[in-house]
């Protein structure tokens, strides 16, 4: 999704102040946000910061004690008339393999694809469709009980696409699976948002989030402490994105231009907005009458802006 | 090692209260409930007796003597049974029967089906008001009715009969023998001042041929209790009594004794005729078989619907209802699809149960195929209420197994699916209505072995689709944590 897109289209869910007391604390405190179509976003914070609570409300399980979420109707057809729109069409994939264990794949896509409400051979083109989408075709008759971790995640996704939602929810859907069925996973995700559903995951995999993410929500204690791109979270929260750090045996009796030292002149310290910078930045060590012991190029990611924003401290 | 493997099993059983409630509890629980059932009763604090009910077409001398006797046994409960008009169905039988018969018959009937007599007395028109006069004399007839649930009923209560006539006919004998004897004594000077007192061991007999029968060769000496012989050769006596020279000496008690001897056994018996009537015997094939199937059928029904139920728990655990709930699926159509499955599973259990029965057994399942589809419906209802319940309440399938252990072992115990209800208590009977098994066991009962009409079996179907909507309903008004997590 473009940065001008991103403006541009209305969004399909509102979140404004939502609050909610859950099981004698205060999940969410004021939370707002907007999602839009075609846009994958990922929601990232400790244990216990509130992200399933909030998923729990926006999929309508959890009724907000104050706030208001709105899913707006969303037009699928081509002309004007607002009486066409639809209601927008919701899919959850729980955190946890929410399927049948004892059914087949086929049989666990058809009786989830049921329950959407897509039948007969909607239903049967269907399942064709995100069987391939989800790369279980030739595991159509196999219990879902012997598939490995990644097939049984992936079948857990699929059962929640067949009515070809608008928004789709995923509570954590990459927990326990290898690398090369993550990669599956957002594969899928990205072919979703390539179709115009708009996409809201939860996660721990700070790597997922920054590199598959079109935006990011960091949420800590109940509230959104950030909401933007990655750059844009570093620039918010750290500054320049990217810091060379020189360390010295002994203190650095001469100054350096674009460095800042710390007492006792020890350690240099500067910020880049572009690795661009770097050859010039580096080159005004020639001016120096001592050699650093260590140089460090480092780029900031979001690790260091979610420690920024919610500190050090273990969380539950 | 040893001791650190031994210490994670009872950290473990200590820190799961459902285990240690399975482990120490649950056998106390039954241990309670089995001895409730076998010794007194639960809170009695009396025996059980056999309930009997008594039923004459004429009450005289020797029936209330009968039912006096009967009453003094401390083993038996008997009450009268009053025939009822209304219960006759004279239009069909009046021909063959009088009116009288039929009415009895019908009482009888509602007595049986009521299952509050273990067995019924019926004396008949022409019970004597007195025991046989002769040998020729027809035996008291005394008929006992049973429906079958009981055979230890029927022993019982035939051997208290037979000591009642055999009590009279023993004290019939001695009378007449003493009176013989003092007939003897008057000839040969008893009686007189010098035996002032013999008449004092006895009471008068009218007839001494009642003890010594028509055998007028019969030639004895009697000796008294103290020993004095009687004499031969009296002359004031009639002709039948006339006394032969001795072929030996008998004391009173050897004659009896002797005389008793001589006849056979059956004889002996022949003050009372006892027969054994039931009702529906001639109808009915295997119903024992039928209740056996219909409470293994129903205890085995509530662990299955729970079985099934937890199926609710699973999908909670493991996101699955979450997953339902944001479908098209609202709260009310899982519930009530999870119900209605396990209501279809519910029939079809006990309809195999019952095909097998039949099939091996033959219960007359055919015959009775409307009353059974009518208990077997309202059974499964009331269970699959009863589970999915049960399922709402709990918090985890091992809370759900620990609890529905408890609960359907309890009421299948106390509820006549383990042991037969007619061996139970009153007050045993009267807990096990609090169980779903009580009710369907009744049910099936009245269908397979009273044979009675479907309009009987409205209580127990009122009380199984009255327990299932009400809980029903409690199930819906719970199932609302599903939404709240």
């Amino acid at each position: 999704m473009t940065e001008s897109s991103a403006t541009t289209v209305p969004p399909v869910l509102t979140l404004h102040n939502v609050r909610k007391t859950y099981r004698g604390r205060e999940a969410l405190k004021g939370i707002s946000l907007e999602l839009r179509p075609g846009e994958l976003l990922g929601f990232f914070g400790p244990n216990g910061a509130g992200k399933t609570t909030m998923i729990r409300c926006i999929s309508g399980l959890l009724k907000p004690d104050s706030g208001t979420i709105t899913r707006h109707p969303f037009d699928h057809g081509d002309d004007d008339d607002p009486d066409n729109d639809e209601p927008i069409r919701l899919g959850l994939v729980p955190q946890n393999l929410a399927v049948y264990p004892d059914l087949t794949v086929q049989q666990n896509l058809e009786v989830f694809g049921r329950l959407e409400g897509v039948s007969g051979k909607a239903l049967k083109h269907r399942i064709n469709e995100v069987l391939e989408w989800a790369a279980l075709k030739d595991r159509t008759r196999s219990l879902t009980k012997t598939l490995s971790g990644g097939m049984q995640r992936r079948l857990n996704i699929a059962c929640s696409v067949l009515h070809d939602p608008d928004i789709l929810l995923l509570d954590e859907p990459t927990v326990g699976v290898d690398p090369q069925s993550r990669e599956r996973i957002y594969e899928m995700m990205q072919q979703l948002t390539a179709d115009g559903a708009a996409v809201l995951l939860t996660t721990h995999q700070l790597e997922e989030v920054e590199t598959r993410c079109d935006r990011i929500v960091v949420m800590d204690h109940g509230t959104i402490v950030a909401d933007g791109t990655l750059s844009e979270l570093v620039s918010r929260t750290i500054g320049q994105p990217h810091r060379v750090i020189l360390k010295f045996d002994r203190p650095c009796s001469k100054p350096l231009a674009a460095f800042a030292f710390d007492e006792p002149r020890t350690t240099a310290t500067c910020s880049l907005a572009s690795m661009k910078e770097l050859p010039q930045v580096l080159s005004v060590l020639k001016q120096l009458d001592q050699e650093p012991s260590r140089i460090d190029v480092r780029s900031y990611g979001l690790q260091d802006v979610f420690l920024e924003l919610t500190g050090r401290s273990l969380r539950e | 090692m040893i001791l650190t493997i031994l210490r994670i099993l009872f950290l473990r059983l200590r820190n799961n209260p459902l285990e240690l409630v399975l482990v120490f509890v649950m056998p106390v629980v039954f241990f309670s409930i089995f001895a409730g059932i076998f010794s007194k009763g639960i809170a009695t604090g009396s025996d059980k007796k056999l309930r009997v009910g008594w039923i004459a077409a004429h009450e005289n001398a020797l029936s209330l003597e009968l039912r006096a006797f009967l009453e003094k046994n401390s083993t038996l409960q008997c009450s009268s049974l009053i025939a009822k008009p209304s219960l006759a169905d004279l239009d069909d039988e009046a021909e063959e029967k009088s009116i009288a018969e039929i009415e009895i018959e019908a009482t009888i009937a509602e007595a049986q089906r009521s299952g509050r007599y273990d067995l019924i007395i019926r004396l008949p028109d022409d019970f004597p008001t007195r025991l046989a006069d002769s040998e020729d004399s027809a035996p008291c007839a005394v008929q006992l009715v049973t429906d079958g649930q009981n055979p230890m009923a029927v022993a019982m209560v035939t051997s208290v009969v037979r000591g009642f006539f055999a009590q009279k006919k023993a004290a019939s004998a001695a009378e007449q023998l003493v009176s013989l004897s003092l007939a003897a004594q008057s000839s040969s000077g008893y009686g007189s001042p010098r035996e002032p007192n013999a008449s004092q061991y006895f009471d008068p007999v009218k007839d001494p041929s009642q003890v010594f029968g028509n055998d007028q060769d019969s030639r004895f000496i009697v000796t008294n209790s103290d020993g004095v012989n009687s004499v031969n050769g009296v002359s004031d006596v009639p002709k039948e009594w006339a006394i032969a020279p001795p072929k030996s000496v008998f004391t009173t008690e050897e004659l009896l004794e002797t005389e008793l001897a001589d006849k056979p056994e059956s004889e002996n018996d022949e003050a009372v005729s006892i027969s054994v009537e039931n009702p529906q015997a001639a109808t009915q094939e295997n119903p024992r078989i039928a209740m056996y199937a219909a409470g293994i059928a129903v205890l085995f029904l509530l662990f299955s619907s729970t079985g099934n139920a937890a199926a609710l728990l699973e999908e909670a655990e493991s996101g699955t209802l979450d997953r339902i709930l944001v479908s098209q699926a609202g709260l009310f159509h899982i519930v009530s699809g999870k119900w209605l499955g396990i209501l279809l599973l519910g029939c079809l259990q006990i309809t195999v149960m019952f095909v097998w029965a039949e099939l091996f057994f033959k219960i007359q399942l055919a015959k009775h195929i409307v009353g059974f589809c009518i208990m077997t419906f309202s059974t499964a209802a009331a269970t699959a209420s009863f589970a999915m319940l049960l399922a709402t309440l709990c918090k985890s399938r091992a809370q759900l197994n620990a609890v529905s252990v408890v609960i359907i072992l309890s009421m299948s115990a106390v509820g006549g699916s383990m042991i037969p209800r007619f061996a139970m208590s009153d007050r045993m009977k009267e807990i096990g209505r609090w169980t779903f098994n009580a009710w369907a066991l009744d049910g099936y009962q009245k269908i397979f072995w009273f044979q009675s009409p479907l309009t009987s079996l409205q209580n127990e179907v009122a009380v199984l689709l009255g327990s299932s909507l009400v809980l029903g309903v409690l199930t819906l008004l719970f199932s609302g944590r599903w939404k709240r997590g």
